[in-house]
């Protein structure tokens, strides 16, 4: 028995801060999926609900203040509505701002769709003294409306009535409402559109009225597409634009997009005179008494120092235990596996390659759940803008936007997120540039590094070293931001303007959704291209094998020691220390004889001017794959059984065959390579293949380059 | 060269409120105190985003902070912008 079920698509609109997000989350829970639009790299949230028999598909478009082209963001949502004709359109308005947030609906109503309002966080409104005659201006409006509150998860049933309602009386064309820009306006609507007709251009999906007042708007995108699909003919229509344009600029003494959008607000004032009535509460803003502190001149930067101090305090302090509690899993799970697992191939794959790559990555979760989780709170709370604000003119100077440094603070933690961050910027040299430093933000990864060495040529001023490359990172971002300002991405970055939302308390289910999905994209990035690196990076450390081609006969070696700890010569214990310090050497041998052994030989003459030998190199090609494998690495090269947890051995080692110069520049050199393959690969995704290989090479030349300065000059003195 | 044009323009009456009609640029503005916006001196994009945002000639705006050089605190139609000092250059506006 087929009962039938109705599919309906619903696309979320709203301007940004107008709680869109929140009314997402309560429609939809967890039952979301994060993607890109096609072609492009914003993110796409969908969400599925079965309701009353119907399979609601809801889009949540990238909220804007309007739809025409000014960003990416706005281009894709406008699309969206064109192309994929949603069945309804619900617009999120927050009501305690109707006048700026109604602009979006007018344009929305432009477009003719089907379309609802949510009058979002009426709680505020009311509370403020604004009173709303809901009935009338839906009237108004010829829309539905509904009231929510999305931070109690107040009206989703009422909005999805309201959906099922729209849709089902769809034949019944209801009186369209049209927004008129006055006499002089329509007349340059009217002749262009007569236009239009005339030269039977293929006004494709668009209104005829709508795409005149695109043109009018000086639309780019729009203007574009009538090109591309009218070829030479398009030349009619420009002059006539062009005549309209210089008519309605000599008449009313302003461009046709302001005479426009004063026609919008002039619609929309209307309506809320009849329909609106604010009484002062009374009532000081408390959000701009926080700002008098939190943006004050001479307060501003050092609490946002603070507030970050903090971030960090809490994800590496509070991170350290359930990082500890993973280790020990993958531990215990190497063990388990090597108990289960014959010795061979297949174990060492298991044990060394996946669980040794994966797990690295796996580890490293409660800190990106905590970092997440501390961006969600900040970006929720309406910090974050705040942030940006006090940043701004710092940034500025570096060539930069006050919006780069939140991607740049991300990718302290990790470099992956961090080019996800960068969507922020709409600019697309704003966000190239901020990308393309964004590895001297030194990432969590690389602290094992650093850690390692820092511990074993400088054990008393370990923190200070650390440190200290940590400083030359951000150093190194600041002139490289302004070389490659001045150089590949010369021009004016987009001006500064963004919105300071007044300051709210986060909703915990919001912020737990934030952290969950950043979370997720990091998981899924390892389990799958740093899962297949991991087997790669594998391999080369593998193969050939060496058979029977050790230097020494240690097989021999270890039947004779085991034959004197039989006839009582050395205790259990010195069996142990003597065959590991033997298995120790094999693995080293091994390892040199390996594709990459080779392949650091091959490299080592590239590396001896940074005092850097073959081992050395190996580590670095390792950290390709993770940095903190690194670690991992030198423990092997060095024959010392990582397992049994001796780093102090590993340093002491380290300690006796390099001098402390050749120490702290391979900690500068590992700041400074790119950054690992999972960070390459979101690099490309983001940014295209070009700019991920330019990313490579120019960051491998300035370690290199570094490196080279460090170790010739630094030879001086020593 | 458009551009440039429009720039200087800015420049000259941030120097300078062109004689007698106290018109200059919202870099000028005084925090706490409210003006009026004349005119805005972008291109059809700028002045599309702008007007979108809420800053449309004959807007009444206040500012409500500024950090020394940096970006400035402007409020208008109910919301808090912070807006660069580059672009507040090309909006003109008048005290009221």
């Amino acid at each position: 028995m087929a009962k039938e079920i109705r599919e309906i698509t619903i696309a979320l609109s709203g301007n940004p801060n107008s709680g869109k997000t929140t009314i997402f989350n309560n429609l939809t829970g967890l039952r979301q999926h994060v993607g890109n639009y096609p072609g492009v790299t914003v993110e796409k949230k969908t969400g599925v609900i079965k309701y009353k028999g119907y399979r609601i598909n809801v889009v949540d478009l990238p909220g804007t203040y309007s739809l025409t082209a000014y960003s990416l963001d706005e281009i894709v949502a406008r699309n969206f509505v064109i192309n994929e004709k949603p069945d309804v359109v619900v617009d999120v308005v927050d009501s305690s701002n109707l006048e700026r947030n109604l602009y979006l609906a007018t344009q929305l109503m432009e477009l003719d769709v089907p379309l609802i309002l949510a009058f979002n966080m009426t709680d505020v409104a009311k509370k403020s003294g604004k009173k709303i005659d809901i009935g009338l201006l839906s009237e108004l409006f010829g829309t539905p409306i509904v009231e929510t509150v999305g931070s109690r998860g107040l009206g989703s049933d009422e909005l999805l009535e309201a959906v099922i309602k729209v849709v089902s009386s769809r034949k019944r064309k209801e009186k369209k409402v049209e927004v008129k820009y006055g006499e002089e306006v329509e007349n340059e609507i009217g002749k262009i559109i007569s236009v239009l007709k005339k030269e039977k251009v293929p006004i494709l999906k668009f209104d005829a009225r709508w795409i005149a007042v695109k043109l009018l708007e000086q639309d780019r995108d729009i203007i574009d597409t009538l090109k591309k699909a009218s070829g030479p003919e398009y030349s009619k229509i420009e002059d006539a634009v062009t005549g309209s344009i210089n008519h309605i600029t000599s008449i009313l003494r302003d461009t046709p997009e302001v005479i426009i959008a004063d026609g919008r607000y002039g619609f929309i004032n209307g309506a809320l005179r009849e329909a609106y009535k604010e009484v002062d509460s009374g009532k000081l803003d408390v959000s701009e008494k926080i700002d008098r502190v939190l943006t004050n001149r001479i307060l501003g930067i050092p609490i946002f120092v603070l507030i970050i101090w903090l971030m960090f305090q809490f994800v590496f302090t509070l991170g350290k235990y359930p990082m500890g509690w993973i280790e020990l899993g993958f531990e215990k799970l190497s063990v388990l596996i090597t108990e289960i697992v014959p010795q061979g191939l297949i174990r060492s794959l298991l044990v060394d390659g996946i669980i040794g790559g994966v797990g690295g990555v796996i580890t490293f979760t409660p800190n990106i759940i905590l970092l997440f989780f501390a961006i969600a709170l900040l970006e929720d709370s309406g910090y974050m803008a705040r942030a940006a604000f006090v940043m701004d003119r710092i940034m500025h100077k570096i060539g930069l936007h006050g919006k780069s440094f939140i991607p740049l603070i991300i990718g302290f933690g990790c470099t992956v997120p961090a080019y996800m961050g960068s969507r922020i910027l709409e600019n697309r040299r704003d966000r190239l540039v901020t990308m393309h430093i964004n590895t001297f933000m030194s990432c969590g990864a690389r602290l094992p590094v650093y850690i390692l060495f820092a511990g074993a040529f400088f054990p008393a001023i370990a923190g200070n070293v650390i440190f200290s490359i940590y400083l030359i990172g951000v150093l190194m971002a600041v002139i490289m931001a302004r070389v490659l300002r001045a150089t590949r991405f010369k021009g004016e970055s987009d001006p500064f303007v963004m919105e300071l939302p007044p300051y709210r308390i986060p909703t915990l289910k919001g912020i737990l959704i934030h952290t969950w999905e950043r979370t997720w994209m990091y998981i899924k990035k390892a389990g799958t291209i740093i899962l297949a690196i991991s087997i790669l990076v594998w391999i080369l450390f593998t193969f050939p094998m060496i058979g029977n081609n050790y230097s020494q006969d240690y097989n021999g070696q270890i039947e004779k020691i085991e034959q004197s700890y039989r006839s009582g010569e050395i205790t259990e214990d010195e069996l142990n220390e003597k065959a590991a310090v033997i298995e120790g050497k094999m693995a080293g041998e091994r390892l040199t004889y390996s594709t990459a052994g080779r392949i650091g030989r091959f490299l080592e003459p590239a590396f001896r001017p940074l005092g850097f030998d073959w081992k050395i190199v190996v580590a670095t090609i390792s950290g390709i794959a993770a940095k903190e494998v690194v670690v991992s690495t030198m423990g092997t090269l060095y024959s010392i059984q990582e397992a049994e947890g001796q780093s102090d051995s590993l340093k002491t080692a380290l300690y006796k065959h390099y001098h402390p110069l050749v120490g702290y520049n391979f900690m500068l050199f590992t700041l400074l390579y790119f950054p690992c393959m999972a960070g390459m690969v979101m690099f490309r995704k983001e940014a295209g293949t070009k700019e991920m290989l330019f990313q490579i090479g120019y960051t491998f030349l300035l370690a290199w380059v570094m490196s080279f300065l460090v170790f010739q000059i630094g030879r001086l003195f020593i | 060269m458009k551009r440039w044009g429009l720039r200087h323009r800015g420049g000259d009456a941030r120097k300078t409120p062109l004689a007698g009609n106290g018109i200059f640029s919202m870099a000028d503005a005084v925090p706490g105190k409210k003006y009026r916006i004349v005119r805005i001196d972008g291109g059809y994009r700028l002045n599309s985003r702008l007007c979108a945002m809420g800053f449309i000639p004959n807007e009444i705006f206040y500012v409500s902070g500024a950090s020394r050089g940096g970006p400035l605190c402007v409020v208008v139609k109910g919301t808090k912008f912070a807006i660069g000092r580059g672009m507040a250059e090309r909006i003109q506006i008048r005290e009221i």
